[in-house]
């Protein structure tokens, strides 16, 4: 397995060098560049020019990805123009807050999903399962802004109970348990959203998985054995059925770090995925260019994890 | 099956509140204000009810009674779609909302009047000797940062170091700027110092310039209306400037308030200024926090801010009949306008050149798209009066606005005649009119995206053209994005003949940047002997002189209008509401409120 995984890896580097290539090349062909969006009266479209020179806006596009490869090997992804600091810097700031969004929202969707779709494929055909399912339905349906709108009507504005925007009071003492529990306390909100939204796929494979397991033979022996339903259901069906689910297991975690440009701005969360879209619109071209290569990264990597995961739950699959 | 029941009703429950929010979400808030805030009476407001008939009059100021509460905490909402950057320096910052925090802890040294001149209230004075072209700014009195260290003449010299350093990257470093005497030498690396700014004592410093014109005046030609903490900027070099924490964490300022905490890109705390030289706050804090825009009339409603920076005017409907708001307005500095491509500009001599043979150079053709253009009823219909009809292009702000100018009111019939009278007749009985030549006539239009009624907007006016009888077809076939659309305009890309965009003007109102021979941003490329001679008086040094000044605008205005290369389309209001716990707040630009004066009357803002 470990010969599979290092060459998996190996073979990452040319599959990221022609992403880099390619979204290197369609960023600076975008109309606009960062300057644009400084145009008033009073500044001089002079000195506009002097910083585009100096930004090297004007050499050709190879010189440029030379200078941004040599660059980026050393760890150093420019500057951003907008924000005016290291790549590196801000997306770290960003990816940490995601981050924690990412684990509650993933913590949260498997504790809804997992009993939800548990009790659906149980009691198949009963009205548990139909309204479940019918829950499913909605959450699949509903679009992820509407939703989120609305949570931060009722919880947010209505009932008060959470804060609506942030990730943290700007009063609290930083590294005091308060802090903690603040920055916590405002991810609750925008977490549930995306959980709730995310359950759907879990719940059905859940009910299929297990349905279908009802019938194998295992099944059978362990019932004829004597073994109660319960028991059945936790130690065997319940464990074959998850295996499709921790399939999904590293796509959904590195899925999650790429953000949502929705949820972000609904609750003003300063994640990736709101400054992914700000940096395109803002023709902010190194933290377009650092992010993308980031996400294609990521999505590489939850595939070498989700095989990963796969082979250590199911010892029937080995890659090699 | 009991079990079951409850499960199924907590589903239902949960289904019929997503129903009710879908049903009324936006416009169920007004019924439940009118209860909440019965007892909290006392408030009156000075300005606002009995002129409330005039729907497009939001009023400037509102005062409320009620005994003021000792401190408190004053609570901002940044509406912003985004982070802010968090750059606390007025050399490097380049965000408007850095701008909207900053503007609590200024390092301004001097005071504006309602036109934006400086004034003699500030913490310096400017005199200016016209002759010898040079300026003095003198610190009025002991005046202290906010930690304490006393302001002196280098504070004032150092900012010109920072934004003059060959380190520098921002937009400042510009054609102002090198007026002063020796900046550029400074800039290239051959002087340590700026040979024009010299220190006179402790408490002064003079300016040699290379001309002066009115624009000093509102700190134009170079001059600089910031002071910066030398004391605390002077050891970290001007590259690593903007990464410092002396910029982004804790700078030392010279405002009301101090920064005292920040959250990157959400939040700000900011504490009284017990050094501010025109007395400490009367509030104790100040928190800034952003809201993202689709939220902030909510939480208005709700009461978690006394004032919001900016309000979206297309959300007025849900805050204007709150209770526990005021909504206050004023006029923007900006314009919205119809430009006619005339020229190129020479990119190589830097001069727009005017071209005789183009499309639209036939005044009586702009005249008629501009009479025909129904600008009235889209302020009224899709503005709720927030936009009023432009008649020039100096705001009505500034009191070089000309209210006498007519401009061009909706009127289709005395469009039809000059086009009529220009040629322009429909040959074919299309109902299209052709050009003098009998050909089929097309304008392109090039407009921006941006919100949802732009495109509701434009085909309207397209509706109005073709009412007249000309055939008006957008670039592109349909709106254009902000960056590619400014990409197009500024490069004279040969499929506009027309375009719709704004201006915002900024605090001095000279018109040479916009309007030029030279300047690149005179997207219209119009330009003539004339109209040159009239630029230049705006800005001569005859013009120092207020009245003729004033005289040199209106004159300029008159013949912008008559030549009608660039029409005005609309004035925009700023809408500006205020929780009803503040005090007083004034929003005049003649008469603002000071941030050390704002009181509040209770402990949190009123629901």
């Amino acid at each position: 397995m470990w010969k599979t995984i290092v060459r998996r890896v190996i073979l990452m580097i040319p599959q990221m060098f022609v992403l880099s290539l390619i979204i290197f090349v369609l960023a600076k062909q975008m109309p606009g560049d960062p300057f644009t969006g400084l145009i008033t009266p009073e500044t001089d479209p002079a000195r506009i020019e002097e910083l585009r020179i100096q930004a090297g806006y004007y050499d050709p596009w190879y010189i440029q990805y030379y200078h941004w490869v040599i660059n980026a090997f050393q760890g150093d992804f420019g500057q951003s123009y907008t924000y005016k600091l290291a790549v590196s810097t801000l997306i770290g700031e960003r990816a940490l807050n995601t981050f924690w969004l990412a684990l509650l929202s993933t913590i949260l969707v498997y504790l809804i999903a997992i009993p939800l779709g548990m009790i659906a494929g149980r009691k198949q055909d009963t009205l548990y399962d139909k309204s479940i399912t019918l829950y499913s339905f909605i959450s699949y349906a509903i679009p992820t802004f509407v939703l989120g709108l609305i949570f931060l009507y009722i919880f947010g504005y209505r009932l008060m109970w959470f804060p609506t925007s942030g990730t943290v009071d700007v009063g609290v003492e930083p590294g005091t348990l308060e802090y903690y529990w603040n920055r916590l306390y405002h991810l609750i909100l925008p977490a549930m959203t995306y959980a709730i939204l995310a359950t759907t796929t879990i719940i059905q494979y859940l009910r299929s998985e297990i349905i279908d397991a009802k019938t194998q033979d295992y099944v059978k022996t362990a019932r004829s054995k004597g073994v109660p339903m319960k028991i059945i259901y936790r130690r065997h069906i319940f464990r074959n059925s998850l295996l499709p689910i921790a399939a999904f297991l590293g796509f959904t975690i590195t899925g999650l770090l790429g953000g949502s440009i929705f949820i972000e701005t609904i609750f003003g969360f300063p994640g990736m995925g709101q400054l992914f879209i700000h940096s395109v619109t803002s023709r902010d071209y190194s933290v377009i260019t650092a992010l993308v290569m980031l996400y294609g990264f990521l999505a590489l990597l939850g595939s070498l994890l989700s095989d990963i995961i796969m082979s250590i739950v199911d010892p029937r699959i080995r890659i090699d | 099956m009991k079990k079951n029941w409850l499960f199924l009703s907590v589903l239902f429950a949960f289904m019929l509140i997503l129903a009710a929010c879908n049903g009324g979400g936006g416009s169920g808030s007004e019924k439940g204000t009118e209860t909440d805030n019965t007892e909290k009476s006392g408030e009156t407001e000075k300005s606002g009810e009995s002129e409330a008939t005039n729907d497009s009059l939001l009023p400037m100021e509102v005062t409320n009674e009620g005994e003021a509460i000792q401190g408190g905490t004053l609570r901002v909402g940044l509406v912003a779609s985004s982070p802010f950057q968090g750059i606390f320096n007025y050399e490097l910052y380049e965000d408007a909302y850095d701008s909207d925090i900053l503007a609590y802890m200024t390092n301004s040294i001097f005071d504006v009047d309602g036109d934006f001149l400086i004034t003699d209230k500030g913490a310096a004075k400017l005199e200016v000797d016209t002759d010898a072209k040079t300026a003095t700014v003198t610190l009025q009195g002991d005046y202290k940062w906010s930690d304490g260290t006393p302001v002196t003449a280098e504070d004032l010299i150092y900012p010109y170091e920072i934004i003059g350093h060959p380190d520098y990257t921002g937009v400042r470093y510009d054609d102002d700027f090198r007026n002063i005497v020796g900046a550029e030498e400074y800039h290239n690396g051959k002087a340590d110092t700026i040979s024009g700014i010299t220190k006179v004592d402790d408490k002064s410093i003079k300016i040699q310039f290379k001309k002066v014109s009115p624009a000093i005046y509102y700190g134009g030609d170079g001059l600089w209306g910031y002071a910066e903490p030398k004391h605390q900027l002077e050891s970290i070099p001007v590259k690593d400037l903007l990464a410092s924490d002396a910029v982004r964490k804790n700078p030392v300022t010279l405002g009301a308030f101090k920064l005292d905490k920040v959250v990157n890109g959400e939040s700000v705390q900011l504490v009284a200024n017990e050094h501010y030289f025109k007395g400490k706050p009367k509030v104790d804090k100040v928190v800034i926090e952003v809201v993202p825009p689709t939220s902030i009339g909510e939480a208005l409603r709700t009461g978690k801010y006394d004032l919001a920076t900016s309000y979206p005017t297309t959300q007025f409907d849900s805050i204007k009949s709150l209770e526990n708001i005021s909504v206050l307005g004023r006029p923007e500095l900006s314009y919205s306008y119809i430009g006619f491509k005339l020229g190129k500009y020479d990119t190589t001599a830097k001069v727009n050149v005017f071209d005789e043979k183009s499309k639209m150079n036939n005044v009586e053709l702009r005249q008629a798209i501009a009479f025909a253009t129904d600008v009235e009823g889209v302020a009224e219909k899709f503005y709720q009066g927030l936009r009023v009809r432009g008649n020039s292009l100096i705001p009505p702000v500034f009191s070089f606005y000309d209210e006498t100018l007519e401009g061009y009111h909706y009127d289709p019939e005395k469009a039809k005649e000059l086009l009529d009278k220009a040629g322009f007749k429909d040959v074919d009985g299309d109902g299209i009119r052709e050009d003098k030549d009998g050909k089929k006539f097309s304008i392109r239009l090039a407009s921006m995206a941006g919100s949802e009624t732009d495109e509701a907007i434009v085909e309207y006016f397209r509706q109005n053209w073709k009412e007249v009888g000309l055939d008006v077809q957008l670039t592109t076939g349909r709106l254009i994005e902000f960056n590619a659309f400014y990409d197009k305009v500024q490069a004279d890309d040969p499929e506009i003949d027309m375009f719709m965009a704004a201006w915002n003007t900024g605090t001095n109102p000279s018109p040479a940047g916009l309007y030029s021979v030279g300047a690149e941003f005179n997207f219209s490329r119009y330009v003539s002997p004339e109209l040159t001679k009239l630029l230049a008086a705006i800005d001569s040094e005859d013009a120092m002189d207020q009245e003729k000044r004033s005289k040199a605008f209106r004159e300029w205005q008159e013949y912008m209008s008559d030549k009608a290369m660039v029409v005005p389309t609309f004035f925009r209001t700023e809408v500006i509401p205020v929780n009803k716990r503040v005090k007083n707040y004034n929003v005049d630009y003649a008469n603002l409120t000071e941030l050390q004066d704002i009181e509040l009357t209770a402990d949190a803002p009123i629901k």
